[in-house]
Order: structure tokens, then C-alpha cells, then sequence
């Protein structure tokens, strides 16, 4: 270690050495790692109003997640069913929007990586990236505008008389399934078109040549050579749409609630930080040790993420 | 894809109309629904083509002090993200071997954690550590814009990160020893030869790192305390109430990403031109030359036509008056409901009339004095024009007199918007 650091100020010199080492170490110890573990400390603490803080009832306590296991103190129904099933919602949906995302995303990837490039592709990738600088709110209002009561595709349906009444695509989580795969869309084909450009066209002629049928061109060869673009595409959307705030609170509708807003609720409304941690801490937790499974069982390093 | 058959070469153009359709669409519709006076953000029913929704925008104060701190956060962040991010890929380059893998995953973790996680931890944090040096509620270490920057900051530094990773690898760390045997110092070497060769890749982190704080919603809405982000005024907009002065925003971001992306694709031609020529870039980027600068390049042409478009619209803004189309309007909706307020007298008259014809039979002649109230769901002209009907109401017409109760709600002017209303209602020049 000792002959690690000589030999790093030997090649940076004395200034620059410690410049980069300051920036890197603030970046990991002050803004990664410092505040985790103190958001994880604080969800064991108790509700205390400031002036009690490090008093002494200031005690490590289960306290906050035994809230979200069991419920209030008290509660004679054994399960906190209305926290644990948000929770668990909030994962089967995740999953679906990523599902979705995959099934959409899948041809379009394969399509853009295969051919040959020029102008015509160029655009297409363009308009794909555009959508991507739009606002996040943005995106989820124009999906709002399109799902309303008085929307767009309300409108179009009633005008064919298809329906006679407005249906409520909002209250049906239509609209908030539409606008997260909407909005992970780009995270999604990139890493799978980065690993598709790079798969020889030569093996696709050949399987054809050989007599595979096109599923299984796409079963033998191409899939498993995208399996780390596509390992790394779900696992981005995953986590993101677990994570999401803005779309479910603009598009979710008014019985569903999504994790985040729970945890948005015991911060901002609530104003019981420790409870809020300790909610935070669970999404967090659940969502690592679910992505770390996928990758295992998918055989993907981490090195590919972010590609 | 040539050896494709004609089946899936078709399906294949489906699928791509589709896609882009579900990409595009909502974008598109977004931007009309800022053109229509209507108070709701709407496509259908359109009522009269105007600007006022830019109007109310550019007077929304709480919408311009949301910028003005989305730039303020933007401006530290950019700096701090493309600081810490270099450092990074730096760091990657040369740490131990055996530590680069955590190392690795640590830089890379913000990405994968939760934009809701980050903000509470920063928040959380920084809190502690304020209790801790004994500050006061009101230290910099709770002002909103330090917070939020820091909470950006953590993960935009992994993307800026990524953008200098993929540069690196195209470096040779040889010309740095280089230069330190010809007497450089450290901070020269990196000034003079490694900076300048990273410099396209901090131009696009920087521009990444500002486009992602520009956008960031999760964690800045932990963060923001007494600065609310363009973002944030947005989200609070949307979500109690909407009105179309969001699409109006929406729609002129839109045409900035546009006339930027065209901007950069017309440079990226020009680049590639350049060198098919075998010319040097700077000599044909250089100089600006009419002919040169379209020859080849559909990009530059369509850039613009869209900046003529745009300044013919602002320009066209400047003069145009929705007035007398919104007076025409107005006057087609009285029409209109000058009209269904005889459909539903007429089906009121007609009601009692079937009344009358029945109700001494069934329910005697008390109730014939009782309209019944118009339906909500059936046609307003109901039964009105059903033959048997004419006949049965051409004898009597007593109660013509009665006025027609009014519909409640929006669905009063149901029929003005049927297509071919919709012609009448365009503005007329």
C-alpha cells in the first residue's frame, strides 16, 4: 500500500495528487458512503422533536421497522397490510414496466444495431434521444393530457363511438404503466444496442445459412450475446421505476399509492424523519438484493452496468 | 436485412411507425394543446388557435424564479459533477488493481440507488453534521441550494464519470511521461496535453450533467428547502390543477432540445464531409459559405427552415389576435346552445305529450302535469325526430311555453364540436 502511494504521487506529482485524491475522497466518503450509513443509523433512532436529539432517549430502537412490519403499536391485525402491500405492488409493477420496456425496446435495439448506419438511422436515434431532454414532470403531463377524462384517446374513442363513457385510464393505472415505460425507454435500448452493434453480422448469416428459422436466429445467437446490454438495460429500469416519484405522483391513481410516495409522505407531510429512513433503507435493500439475484442468475458482472 | 421476407419487412415498418408514434405522440400533442385558448389542456374539443397560454407563462413569477435556481443549481452542479466525475475515471486509471473493482462499484452505485434514497441521505446527513458543529437552523449547510446541489452532485458524477472512462481508454499515457522527461511539471503535463485531448468529453458531461439537474425531481424534492427548482414548481403546478401554460413550456423546451440536436447533427456532417473530402474540419468549418454550407448536408437545410419557422411564429405572434375568432366562437356556442335549448323544450313538450297520451290509462290524469327530467346519457334530440313522434306532436302545442331545465356540467356543448362545427370555428383571416 505504502509503495501504491509513492508510486501514484511519483506519476501525479504533489499537487495534482492531492487535488484528485481530495475530489475522489469527498465524492465517496462525504457524498456516498457517509450519508448512507447516517440515513441508515438514523432509521433506528426514535421520532424525537430536535431539542431531545442525543438526549437520552436518544436509544437505538427496531422501532421503525417493526411499523412497517407489524403497524401501529396496538393493532390488533397482526400486519402493517396497507404499507407491506404498497411495497409489494410497487415491486410487481416495477417489474412489469420493466418487462414492457424489454418487450418494446427488444426489435427496435436489433433493428438499429444490424443495419448498416447512414443518414435514415441517424435520425431515428436522434428522435430517440429527444424525448429523453424533455422534463420528466413534462412527460408525465403529456401523458396525462392524453389519458384524461376529456383526453385525447377518450375523445377518439367516443367520436367512433367505440365507448359511450370516458374511461377512467388514470384510476386504472393505465396511464402511470404508459408513463413509466414512456420515460425508461432510452436507458433500456442503449445498452442493448451498444452490445448488438458489436455482434457480426457474419453469425446471423451463417445460423440463416444453416437453416434457422428467424426465432432461432434470435434464441441462439443474438439474445445470448445481448444478454449483458439486456441484463443491464432491466436492471437500470428496474431500479428506476422502483424508484420513481414524479409519474406515479402525477399519473398514479388516487387509491394506488407507489413506495416513494409513502416515504415522500413521512417527510414531507408526516415530518417523521426516522420512520422515513427506515423506509428508505427497506426500498433500498430490497432493490440491491433483487438486482444483485438478476445479475447472478443472468451470469452478468457489475463491470457491464452503465455502458 | 435484405434476405428478409416481404411478412416481416412489413411487420418491421409497422413496429417502427408504433414506436415512434408512442415516443413522439405525446410530445406532439403536448406542444398543440398550448395553441388552444381552451382553459384545460386539450387537443379535442379545439376552440380558437392563440399564444395567450405563453402569455400567462412568461408572467408566471413562481415559474421564472424556478428557473433562475434550476440555473443556479445547474451551474455548481455542472462544475462540481465534471470535477469529481474526472477525478474519478482518473483515480479508476491508476488505483491498486485489487481495489478497482469495489472502487469501481462505489462511483457507480449513485446511479442504481434510488434518486428518492439519495436525497434523504444528503438531507440526513448534512443535518447530523450541522447538529454536530453546533450551527444554527439557518447555516449553509441547510440552505437549499447546497443540498441540492450535493444531492445532484452524487450521482450526475457517475455520469460524468462514465463520458471520461471511455475517453481515457483512447489515451496514451505515454505522451504524458513524455512530457514530463522534456521538464513539464505535473500540472503542466495534465494542463497541456491530458486536459486539452479530454476536453470534447467534458463538453458533453457538462452538458449531460446540466441536462440531468435540469430534469432531477427525486432528489431535489427532499432537498430544495426554500429554493424550488424549475422542476419542482412544475410538479407542484401538475399536480394541484393544470393548466395549458405547461404545455406552453413544454413546448418551448421542445423546440430548443430540436434546434439544438439539429445543430449538433448539422456540425457532425459537417465534420464527416470534411473529412470524405479530405479536407482538414477547420477548413470547411472555418469559413461560411452559402452553398458549401447546404451541399450535402439535408441537416443544415432542415435547421433552417425549423429557425425560420420558429422566428416567423414569434414574429407572427407578435401581431396575430385570437379575439375576433374567440367572438365567432362565442357566438357558435350561443348558436349552439340556443339550439339545444329548443331540442331539450321540444323533448319536454314531447315527454308530457307522451304523458298525456298514456297516463290516464296507467297512472291516471294526476301525474300528466309532472315533466320527467331529461336523461343524462340519451341523445339531446332524442326521440324528436322518430316519424311516429312528428305525427303524435302535430296536433297539440300546448306546452311549448315551458322552459327547458339547462344540462349541468361541460357536456352542455356536447354537439358544437362534431367535425364539421370545427371548420366553422377555425379562425378566420
Amino acid at each position: 500500500m505504502n509503495g501504491f502511494m509513492k508510486e501514484y504521487f511519483r506519476r501525479n506529482g504533489m499537487l495534482l495528487g492531492w487535488t484528485l485524491l481530495f475530489l475522489v475522497g469527498f465524492w465517496v466518503i462525504m457524498l456516498i458512503i457517509l450519508p448512507q450509513i447516517s440515513m441508515l443509523d438514523f432509521s433506528f433512532r426514535n421520532h424525537l422533536p430536535p431539542p431531545e436529539m442525543g438526549g437520552p432517549k436518544d436509544t437505538y430502537t427496531l422501532v421503525n421497522y417493526k411499523f412497517l412490519i407489524f403497524g401501529a403499536q396496538g393493532n390488533e391485525d397482526g400486519y402493517n397490510k396497507v404499507d407491506l402491500l404498497v411495497f409489494l405492488r410497487t415491486l410487481i409493477a416495477a417489474a412489469f414496466v420493466t418487462i414492457l420496456d424489454l418487450l418494446i425496446c427488444y426489435p427496435i435495439a436489433y433493428y438499429l444495431g444490424q443495419s448498416k448506419g447512414g443518414g435514415y438511422i441517424r435520425i431515428l436515434v436522434l428522435l430517440l434521444i429527444i424525448p429523453y431532454w424533455i422534463n420528466e414532470i413534462l412527460r408525465a403531463f403529456a401523458f396525462r393530457i392524453i389519458f384524461g377524462d376529456s383526453g385525447v384517446i377518450n375523445e377518439f374513442l367516443m367520436l367512433f363511438s367505440i365507448i359511450d363513457s370516458p374511461i377512467d385510464f388514470i384510476r386504472a393505472n393505465i396511464a402511470l404503466y404508459a408513463g413509466l415505460s414512456y420515460a425508461y425507454i432510452l436507458l433500456m435500448i442503449f445498452p442493448m444496442y451498444n452490445v448488438i452493434e458489436s455482434l457480426d453480422r457474419n453469425q446471423i448469416e451463417a445460423a440463416r445459412d444453416m437453416g434457422a428459422s428467424w426465432y432461432m436466429i434470435h434464441k441462439r445467437v443474438v439474445i445470448p450475446f445481448a444478454k449483458p446490454g439486456i441484463s443491464s438495460g432491466c436492471t437500470m429500469v428496474f431500479m428506476l421505476s422502483a424508484g420513481a416519484l414524479a409519474a406515479p405522483q402525477i399519473l398514479g391513481g388516487p387509491s394506488s399509492l407507489w413506495f416513494t410516495q409513502l416515504i415522500y409522505q413521512w417527510f414531507n407531510q408526516g415530518g417523521n424523519w426516522p420512520q422515513g429512513s427506515a423506509y428508505a433503507v427497506v426500498l433500498l435493500l430490497t432493490c440491491i438484493v433483487i438486482v444483485l439475484s438478476v445479475m447472478r442468475i443472468f451470469k452478468v458482472n457489475m463491470g457491464d452496468i452503465g455502458k | 436485412m435484405k434476405t428478409e421476407s416481404p411478412l416481416i419487412r412489413f411487420g418491421l415498418a409497422i413496429y417502427l411507425v408504433l414506436f415512434f408514434t408512442y415516443l413522439l405522440g405525446p410530445l406532439v400533442l403536448m406542444g398543440i394543446t398550448a395553441f388552444n385558448s381552451a382553459s384545460f389542456p386539450q387537443v379535442t374539443p379545439w376552440e380558437v388557435f392563440s399564444f395567450e397560454w405563453f402569455t400567462t407563462l412568461f408572467n408566471d413569477k413562481r415559474i421564472l424564479s424556478g428557473i433562475g435556481n434550476s440555473l443556479i443549481v445547474g451551474f455548481f452542479t455542472v462544475i462540481l459533477s465534471v470535477a469529481m466525475g474526472l477525478a474519478g475515471a482518473l483515480m479508476l486509471t491508476q488505483i491498486w488493481p485489487k481495489l478497482r473493482a469495489t472502487f469501481y462499484t462505489v462511483i457507480i452505485a449513485p446511479i442504481l440507488i434510488p434518486g428518492v434514497v439519495l436525497g434523504i441521505s444528503t438531507l440526513v446527513f448534512w443535518d447530523r453534521v450541522n447538529i454536530m458543529l453546533g450551527l444554527s437552523d439557518d447555516s449553509f449547510l441547510r440552505n437549499g441550494i447546497f443540498l441540492t446541489v450535493l444531492g445532484q452532485a452524487t450521482f450526475i458524477s457517475s455520469y460524468c464519470m462514465l463520458v471520461f472512462v471511455a475517453r481515457l481508454q483512447r489515451y496514451d499515457l505515454g505522451l504524458t511521461e513524455a512530457a514530463l522527461d522534456l521538464g513539464a511539471t505535473h500540472v503542466q503535463a495534465f494542463r497541456k496535453i491530458q486536459l486539452p485531448f479530454l476536453m470534447p468529453a467534458v463538453g458533453s458531461a457538462a452538458v449531460l450533467a446540466f441536462l440531468a439537474s435540469f430534469e432531477n425531481y427525486n432528489t431535489t424534492t427532499f432537498t430544495f428547502q426554500d429554493y424550488p427548482t424549475l422542476t419542482i414548481e412544475l410538479a407542484q403546478k401538475v399536480r394541484y390543477g393544470i393548466d395549458p401554460s405547461v404545455s406552453a413550456l413544454a413546448f418551448i423546451i421542445v423546440v430548443i432540445t430540436v434546434f439544438f440536436a439539429l445543430l449538433n447533427e448539422v456540425k457532425t456532417r459537417r465534420a464527416q464531409l470534411a473529412i470524405a473530402n479530405g479536407a482538414p474540419v477547420g477548413a470547411v468549418s472555418g469559413s461560411f459559405k452559402m452553398p458549401g454550407f447546404f451541399s450535402g448536408n439535408p441537416a443544415a437545410v432542415v435547421l433552417t427552415l425549423f429557425v425560420a419557422v420558429v422566428v416567423g411564429t414569434i414574429a407572427y405572434s407578435q401581431f396575430y389576435d385570437p379575439e375576433p375568432a374567440k367572438a365567432v366562437l362565442l357566438k357558435e356556442k350561443r348558436a349552439a346552445q340556443q339550439l339545444r335549448i329548443k331540442a331539450l323544450q321540444e323533448r319536454v313538450r314531447l315527454q308530457r305529450l307522451e304523458k298525456k297520451l298514456k297516463g290516464p290509462d296507467i297512472f291516471g290524469s294526476g301525474n300528466s302535469k309532472v315533466p320527467q327530467p331529461p336523461s343524462k346519457s340519451a341523445s339531446p334530440f332524442g326521440n324528436v325526430f322518430a316519424p311516429t313522434n312528428l305525427e303524435k306532436a302535430a296536433g297539440t302545442n300546448k306546452d311549448e311555453k315551458k322552459p327547458a331545465p339547462k344540462k349541468p356540467g361541460t357536456s352542455a356543448f356536447g354537439n358544437v364540436f362534431a367535425p364539421t362545427n370545427l371548420e366553422k370555428a377555425a379562425p378566420k383571416e
